[in-house]
């Protein structure tokens, strides 16, 4: 048997779910034995293999065409799509700026934030990409498996990567399931 | 007793019992956000939906009553997804993003019963409306954007504290919290009682005192009685490092979770500064010492004006405590005068009248739960004893009629049927006007024919007009179960002849007879009764005394005592905090506060309860009993300690609940 192939990326996020996963310490390289990992932010290679993997890992929501290619992307080269992290599975702390709405949230940031002197202003190019309200994962592209957690728990993520690497579906309750 | 059967396990219940609290007697869970166990069920979440044999729809288990042979299922998987469709839309309406919440990550009810149905997710996303937070109170902040509307806070403001300030503004999705006709909670009619804080489910009622300072998990939770009045209502004090976070109303006691301010807020949020060493005077200023160096000083002191000697405890001390005062500084030491920090304003008048009698006259405050009708007389239930006010407040829209009698402004006065104002120290003769009244008007449940004076002229004396007096005796006379709630404007200003002309009317009207006892005096601090029962009720009177020796505990010293004591050539006080009286002792001795020392309190109605210590004293602090025992010690006074008896000595104002 192939050891399963699995890949991740990040949207808008923090990373700090990546960060999280890197908090599974020495049972990394347990993992690393059960599975292929393939693209991940935190690898060379950035983008998962055009043939298809296993398994797709989500950090972040989706905020911008940026975010929504990359989820297009992972979805339509993985079997499993997984939403990492309270940002992928609700929004989680980018979303709040839709409680204001986007042009609100960039006039703050880049005008009206103490921090700027008088010459801020909203960044305006066209080769950027196009900002739209924030928005979970299962929003934009069906979604398999939820890992709630702002991040998940080392212990979580451990969990369920084995489940996977070995073929199984987590199951994300009881002492698994955690929002924030 | 009905029987039912719930998930296949056949129970029984009484008649009356809703399928819910079935359920939760024989530890079935059913899931539910609205429902509080000691608010009337409201049934608007509808997570508690359950199947019910025959009926065609899934029904609220919270409002539905049990009857025989009801067959119920609980967790069939229709159940199942309606309770997530139920979350999923609750999850949708407003901001329920837990990583910033205060209560997030075991104290919210919302997030748990998401987790109880294994919600990963949320099907619906929220509609991302921004709804109104209020920060205007000192206490908490109302952020309606948590708000699930189960409207529990409406029902514990009407239900516990009677005080109907919160109710909804909108409808539907639209709905919001308000505070009387939506003006800022700091500027509401809200009394700061915080029940509304206390039964909310998720994080829309914060607590400002213990917001982010640790979930239930971390808190320790030490049931025990609050010192801040004669009530002595159950609290639940929630400790962590040796702090308190916050105090709840116990549901188990007598007062069901109910507190006022004073008992919920004002403890934790204390900024006197506490004594934690020994003070003795050196050349005019108070310099730190040893215990063994203070004791000895306070024992030459005292030794050679043991006669000449005035000693004042507070009411806010343990039984154990007061007794062992008493015993030091009157049976040991004969003191000129021993006494509490009251002086017997609030107790001494009917403690001598139910030892004339030989009787107790006065009920429990359990009366005011079924009073259709309460008189209210020289107290203010606003500015003190504020739960004893819920209990007449909350009764109110039942049909319960409130007279006010008091001379002057009353916090009282807007919810009253009838306020009357009659001269200030007319009591007697307010009475004596209700008696000739109820008589006149053939009202009288006794067949007593005649007053003691006529209406007339004990009008004349009060200046009240006679309509009102009359109307006020039909009310009385015409309740079914009337209360009598008196308190300081009484008993510390009028004298016996003013206690028989209330105790007469009480028993017209069928408050006090041999099957009802409906006249409850208010009394002072935690424990005056205690303080009465002990005969520390005398005036403090210093004229003749050479030193004076106060144990003043964590109370307050008022003006009053500070002036009195002022020209006392010596002084000396065990106290816990900074304080005028401390500044003018020539010795002071550092004590621990109420919640770090266990003891008994003996409630307004009698009931004698006890509460564990919540925290522990800082170094170099003595308990108040351990203080008095180490002076007995030093002086050579053997101390007498069998207070239950003392307590029980001389006929009690109201039985005794030992």
């Amino acid at each position: 048997m192939t050891k399963p192939k699995i890949a991740s990326d990040w949207m808008a996020g923090c990373s700090g779910c990546h960060m999280s996963l890197l908090d599974i310490d020495e049972r990394l390289l347990e993992i690393a034995e059960l599975a292929d990992i393939r693209a991940t932010p935190i690898t060379d290679l950035k983008e998962p293999d055009e043939s298809g993997v296993d398994v797709g890992i989500l950090e972040g929501g989706i905020n911008n065409s940026s975010n929504e290619e990359v989820a297009h992307r992972m979805r339509s080269r993985c079997k499993i799509l997984v939403a990492f992290g309270d940002c992928a599975v609700f929004g989680g702390v980018p979303a709040l700026r839709n409680m204001c709405g986007t042009q609100e949230a960039l006039k703050r940031a880049y005008i009206e934030a103490e921090s700027n002197d008088e010459s801020g202003m909203i960044p305006s190019d066209p080769e950027l990409a196009v900002m739209s309200n924030v928005r979970a994962v299962h929003e934009v592209v069906p979604v398999e498996l939820h890992v709630p957690g702002c991040p998940p728990d080392p212990d979580v993520i451990y969990y369920v990567l084995k489940e996977l690497a070995e073929g199984r579906m987590p199951e994300i309750k009881d002492e698994n399931l955690h929002w924030h | 007793m009905i029987n039912l059967t719930i998930n296949g396990k056949s129970i029984e219940v009484t008649e009356g019992t809703t399928v819910l609290n079935a359920a939760r007697q024989n530890d079935i869970k059913i899931p539910t956000l609205c429902d509080h166990p000691n608010l009337t069920p409201y049934g608007g979440c509808r997570l508690c939906v359950v199947e019910v044999k025959g009926m065609r729809v899934p029904i609220a288990a919270c409002t539905l009553p049990a009857a025989n042979g009801m067959v119920i299922e609980t967790e069939t998987p229709a159940l199942k997804k309606s309770r997530n469709v139920i979350l999923s839309l609750l999850f949708s309406e407003r901001n329920h993003f837990c990583p910033f919440c205060q209560v997030s990550g075991g104290d919210c009810e919302l997030q748990n019963a998401a987790y109880d149905e294994h919600m990963d997710h949320w099907p619906m996303q929220p509609q991302w409306t921004n709804f109104p937070v209020d920060t205007s109170h000192p206490n908490f902040i109302l952020d309606n954007n948590r708000c699930i509307l189960c409207r529990r806070c409406i029902r514990a403001c009407a239900e516990m504290s009677g005080n109907f300030t919160l109710s909804v503004e909108e409808r539907g999705a639209a709905t919001i919290v308000v505070a009387d006709t939506n003006v800022p909670l700091g500027q509401s009619s809200c009394v700061s009682c915080g029940s509304c804080v206390q039964v909310c489910p998720t994080g829309a009622l914060i607590d400002r005192q213990s917001a982010y300072l640790g979930h239930d998990k971390h808190l320790t939770v030490t049931r025990s009685v609050c010192r801040g009045c004669s009530l002595g209502c159950g609290i639940e004090i929630h400790t962590r490092d040796n702090h308190i976070v916050k105090i709840t109303g116990d549901y188990e006691a007598p007062n069901a979770g109910t507190l006022c301010k004073t008992g919920r807020f004002l403890p934790v949020e204390q900024t006197r500064t506490r004594i934690t060493t020994p003070l003795k005077r050196v050349d005019g200023s108070l310099v730190a010492t040893t215990w063994e160096d203070a004791l000895k000083l306070l024992a030459q002191n005292l030794t050679p004006l043991k006669g000449q000697l005035a000693a004042v405890a507070s009411t806010r001390l343990p039984v154990e405590s007061l007794y062992a005062f008493k015993s030091l500084f009157a049976d040991g030491l004969n003191s000129a005068v021993v006494t509490s920090t009251e002086e017997g304003r609030p107790t001494a008048l009917q403690a001598e009248y139910a030892i004339k009698n030989g009787e107790a006259i006065e009920g429990k405050l359990d009366t005011l739960r079924t009073s259709d009708c309460v008189l209210i007389i020289g107290a203010d239930l606003k500015s003190t004893h504020e739960t004893a006010g819920f209990y007449v407040k909350r009764n109110q829209p039942k049909g319960t009629r409130l007279i006010v009698i008091d001379p002057n402004e009353n916090g009282m006065d807007d919810l009253a049927n009838l306020n009357l104002k009659p001269q200030a120290g007319s009591n007697e003769a307010v009475f004596n006007a209700l008696e000739a009244a109820i008589i006149k008007e053939g009202l009288a449940r006794t067949d007593a024919k005649s007053s003691k004076t006529t209406l007339e002229a004990a009008l004349k004396a009060c200046g009240l007009e006679a309509e009102d007096v009359i109307d006020a005796a039909h009310m009385l006379a015409e309740a079914v179960a009337p209360v009598i709630v008196y308190g300081r404007g009484v008993s510390g200003n009028s004298d016996a002849a003013t206690l028989d002309a209330m105790v007469r009317v009480a028993k017209l009207i069928g408050a006090s007879d041999s099957e009802r006892k409906g006249l409850i005096s208010l009394k002072g601090g935690a424990n005056s009764l205690a303080a009465a029962q002990l005969g520390l009720v005398d005036q403090l009177k210093v004229q003749n005394c050479k030193a004076a020796y106060v144990a003043l505990g964590d109370d307050f010293a008022s003006k009053r005592l500070v002036e009195t004591l002022e020209k006392v050539p010596y002084l000396a006080v065990q106290a816990s905090y900074e304080s005028a009286l401390t500044e003018r002792a020539d010795l002071v001795l550092p004590v621990d506060i109420w919640a770090e020392e266990a003891g008994h309190t003996l409630n307004t109605e009698g009931r004698l309860q006890f509460a564990e210590a919540a925290l522990t004293a800082p170094e170099g602090v003595r308990q108040n009993l351990m203080v008095l025992v180490d002076i007995a010690h030093e002086l050579g006074v053997t101390l007498n300690e069998n207070w239950r008896e003392a307590l029980t000595q001389r006929t009690s104002v109201v039985e005794l609940e030992m």
